[in-house]
């Protein structure tokens, strides 16, 4: 098979992934909103205006599916090495309250060039310092979706404590305004006709960083080490592959993703952080990675579609409520999850260990 | 005698290779039927065929002159046919018990386990085998010719009729290889009918009723085994015929010309001083550069030990390792320890060496790409494509993947080899190759030790066999001046030696 077979064959399969998302997302929708009581038809009508029927539907879609690039991007990182990482909701949360912090204790007049660098570092950093425990948990046995589930309990109340201790603008549970030039522009101002929607310049870096990682993990050392441990850890191990740090380092990285996600929260949308900010994009990111199978166009393919559900949902929240879209996506997730073949061998191992027990 | 299983000119197809091709089978009751064949022939799909593990993409089976249908490995065990595969399916957490009754527990009323009633049968099985295995004992305990065992014992606990085997003998003994056949044709003679996968030419010769030759997915032939009183007539006349229908090969006897070493000036590269360690109690080994020393044993001696202290995989309680150059090992699980079977022949061929491949901006592609080639070429893999995941090879060329990678690590000759069963479940052509692989590396300066329960295989490849029973080396046998074995190195000598008590 040729290489240029391998990849027609393998964007085949993107696009049936994605068609296969939508039809289910269709029919998930209709039939609620039939149940509900109202018209499938002028209900998918209104949802499709309210979203990619207009340039300010179009951005608001787009600035939903920004930090869901980010975290599905974190969840994949974990997932090619055989991690579950399902606290990138807590490390979104404790970077977003650093970012916002950091931003607003910076002098004014700290110029773009350095606030904006300097912020994505902290970002990063603070992500991946709240996988750290689950990480170092993981190479002495401590499965890491209990350890990251736990830690994003401790996430949220660490934040509110902070937000209370201090971090906090006085009289409010926000931090004070980021320096003017640690904020991302608003696409608006390069596109005249995303008026008024929030989407930002963070889109740009979203699919930048989820192109550039997918592109070095299979052309590293350590990218490719954690897929082969994610396989089989036993021969990996007795060939000399550092396993546990290669999942460590996995879980690291991961985490410093869905840091990352903040860029699109806080500098770019808000210019500050309240707790609750972001919420949800952490778990939202399970089901993007699953959707998007580690692939540029699978990825941003399935951030564009839970963004249109986010965005759909305010659309017709006068008629139908908002949360038929939560449970749509839920439909989504359970739908492809199944349809994923890392997930079934994941879910038959469990199932095995617990019926050896 | 009735036909008990026929397969029907099934096809199977994986990706660009055509596993089996228009293949028929036809197993009688009463009968042990062997299928031979080299690495690759399709010997192990047919099989997996024929048990409704592998669903053919044409023909179909028939069990008892019905239409096996749907054609699952549940159905197959409903209807009685039962396989025992090359690679354990075992559940190590579980006991003996909970494996043999895996998915066919009997019940009591209100779908209780009946464990009392499983053992009961359990222990029945047990005694038609002639194998002592205590229930309860925990898989992960056993070693691999009890793990075989209970494989075996399994079957019998579904208490199937048709019973096929891929090949059950390379580990074993030739004591265990000979009492199996003769408990395979007490179960024929209980009237089942008994398919035996295997590339042993003397087996066949021996104990097969029937053999059927598969070369390249097709059947060849099919004929029946003339014995004389026991032993097969014209024994030469139908080995020649067998081998030219699978290799067109008419010399099947494996020689290799040893380097002439052994001789006591070249240097000790390896020295094993009074190891403990699990089952090892106290053993004790040396061996020099352009040496090939065999360690023969019955599995569970202490050889799993005695590996993985050499790997660094585990600490001695006492005793030491002296070793004086770079160690490579080949492990006997390849599946477990060898290979990342999800992962390319590529990823494979250079496993754990990315380091040499990785610059200043990543790895580099194409030389990972040139070196693997140059394994899979020098290492004699088919098909030789490196993109194929390695799940996609062959069990004899999987094997001959790990050995290539082994070798082609630290060219510079002076190295330890730990090369456990090398050819297991490899065939004649592919065990020749690897053979001259491990005399070229002893040639250039390799100490080599070859652990295996294959006498016949360290009597060709070795200058000296040592024999560990109970984690102790406990006898050694030499070749004299003229490269002939002393009379101690006879299979029944050495192999009584590899089961003497205590």
């Amino acid at each position: 098979m040729s290489a240029r077979t391998a990849t027609r064959l393998a964007l085949e399969a993107d696009i049936w992934t994605i068609a296969a998302g939508t039809a289910v997302a269709q029919i998930a929708f209709a039939t609620l909103v039939w149940l509900y009581g109202d018209s499938p038809r002028a209900m998918t009508m209104l949802m499709v205006e309210g979203t990619w029927g207009s340039a300010y539907g179009i951005g608001q879609v787009m600035f939903k599916a920004t930090p869901l690039l980010f975290t599905g991007l974190a969840v994949h990182v974990g997932l090619r090495a055989g991690l579950f990482n399902v606290g990138a909701e807590g490390q979104l949360a404790v970077a977003s309250l650093a970012v916002g912090a950091i931003g607003a204790w910076l002098p004014a007049s700290t110029p773009a060039l350095v606030a904006v660098p300097l912020l994505v570092v902290v970002a990063g950093c603070v992500g991946a310092s709240w996988a750290a425990p689950a990480a170092l948990l993981r190479a002495v046995g401590a499965h890491e979706v209990i350890s990251t589930i736990l830690l994003n309990r401790v996430a949220a109340a660490l934040v509110g404590l902070l937000l209370g201790l201090g971090l906090a603008q006085k009289g409010a549970v926000r931090t004070p305004d980021v320096v003017p030039h640690a904020r991302l522009a608003r696409l608006d101002r390069l596109i005249p006709s995303f008026e008024g929607s929030a989407v930002s310049t963070a889109v740009l870096i979203g699919v930048a960083t989820v192109a550039i990682t997918l592109w070095i993990l299979p052309r590293s050392r350590a990218g490719r080490e954690q897929e082969l441990v994610a396989k089989n850890d036993e021969a990996c191990f007795v060939e000399g592959i550092p396993v546990a740090w290669r999942r460590a380092q996995a879980l690291l990285v991961s985490g410093a993703l869905a840091g990352l996600a903040s860029l699109g929260t806080v500098l770019g949308y808000k210019g500050y952080y309240e707790q609750g900010l972001g919420a949800g994009a952490g778990f939202a990111g399970l089901a993007v990675a699953i959707l998007g199978r580690g692939r540029l166009l699978g990825i941003v393919f399935a951030a564009l579609l839970f963004g249109t559900l986010a965005q759909g949902g305010l659309a017709i929240n006068a008629h139908v409520p908002a949360e038929v879209m939560e449970v749509i996506q839920g439909v989504v997730i359970v739908a492809v999850a199944l349809g994923d073949a890392r997930i079934r061998s994941w879910l038959t191992s469990k199932l095995v260990v617990l019926g050896a027990r | 005698m009735a036909v008990a299983l026929r397969a029907l000119s099934v096809d199977k197809r994986y990706g660009p290779t055509l596993a089996v091709s228009g293949a028929s089978l036809a197993l009688e009751t009463g009968k042990i039927h062997a299928i031979v064949g080299e690495n690759g022939a399709g010997k192990s799909t047919l099989a997996s065929i024929a048990t409704g593990l592998v669903r053919p993409d044409e023909g179909h089976v028939e069990v008892f002159g019905e239409r096996l249908s749907p054609h699952t490995a549940r159905a197959a065990i409903a209807r009685g046919v039962g396989i025992v595969q090359q690679h354990f399916r075992l559940i190590d957490a579980l006991s003996v018990l909970d494996n043999a009754m895996l998915g066919a527990e009997p019940v009591r009323s209100f779908g209780r386990i009946d464990r009392e009633g499983a053992r009961v049968k359990l222990e029945r099985a047990l005694a038609q085998l002639r194998a002592k295995l205590d229930p309860n004992a925990r898989v992960s305990t056993l070693g691999v010719g009890d793990r075989q065992r209970l494989e075996i014992a399994r079957v019998l606990f579904c208490e199937a009729r048709v019973i096929v085997l891929d090949e059950p003998t390379a580990v074993l003994t030739p004591e265990d290889a000979h009492a199996l056949y003769v408990t395979l044709r007490r179960l024929a003679d209980d009237g089942r009918a008994i398919a035996v996968v295997t590339h042993k030419m003397d087996e066949v010769l021996d104990h097969a009723d029937e053999v059927t030759v598969m070369r390249r997915g097709r059947v060849v032939s099919t004929r029946a085994v003339y014995r004389d009183g026991g032993r097969a007539s014209n024994r030469g006349e139908q080995r020649r015929a067998l081998l030219h229908d699978a290799f067109h090969d008419s010399d099947e006897a494996s020689s290799v010309a040893l380097p002439g070493a052994g001789d006591g000036d070249s240097q000790v590269l390896l020295e094993i001083d009074g190891l403990e360690a699990g089952v090892l109690q106290g053993a004790r080994l040396e061996v020099r550069a352009r040496e090939i020393v065999g360690l023969a044993g019955v599995d569970g001696n202490g050889q799993r030990e005695l590996v993985d202290v050499l790997a660094g995989l585990r600490e001695p309680s006492k005793g030491a390792v002296h070793a004086h150059a770079p160690i490579e090992i080949v492990h006997d699980d390849r599946q477990r320890r060898g290979l990342v079977l999800a992962a390319s022949v590529a990823d494979n061929a250079v496993l754990g060496e990315l380091r040499r491949f990785s610059g200043v901006i990543g790895l580099d592609g194409g030389a990972i790409r040139n070196e693997a080639e140059r394994r899979v070429h020098d290492g004699g893999v088919v098909p030789a494509s490196i993109d194929l995941p390695a799940s996609a090879l062959s069990g004899g060329n999987q094997q001959k993947l790990v050995i290539a990678r082994a070798l082609a690590r630290d060219d510079a000759g002076r190295r330890i080899l730990v090369l456990a069963q090398p050819t297991r479940g490899v065939d004649i052509n592919a065990a020749r190759q690897i053979h001259r692989r491990i005399v070229d590396a002893a040639e250039a300066g390799a100490a080599v030790l070859v652990l295996s329960a294959d006498l016949d295989e360290l009597r060709v490849l070795c200058h000296r066999i040592v024999v560990i029973t109970h984690g102790r080396m406990v006898g050694e046998a030499l070749r004299d001046a003229r490269g002939q074995w002393d009379e101690s190195a006879t299979n029944e000598k050495l192999g009584a030696r590899m089961v003497a008590a205590r």
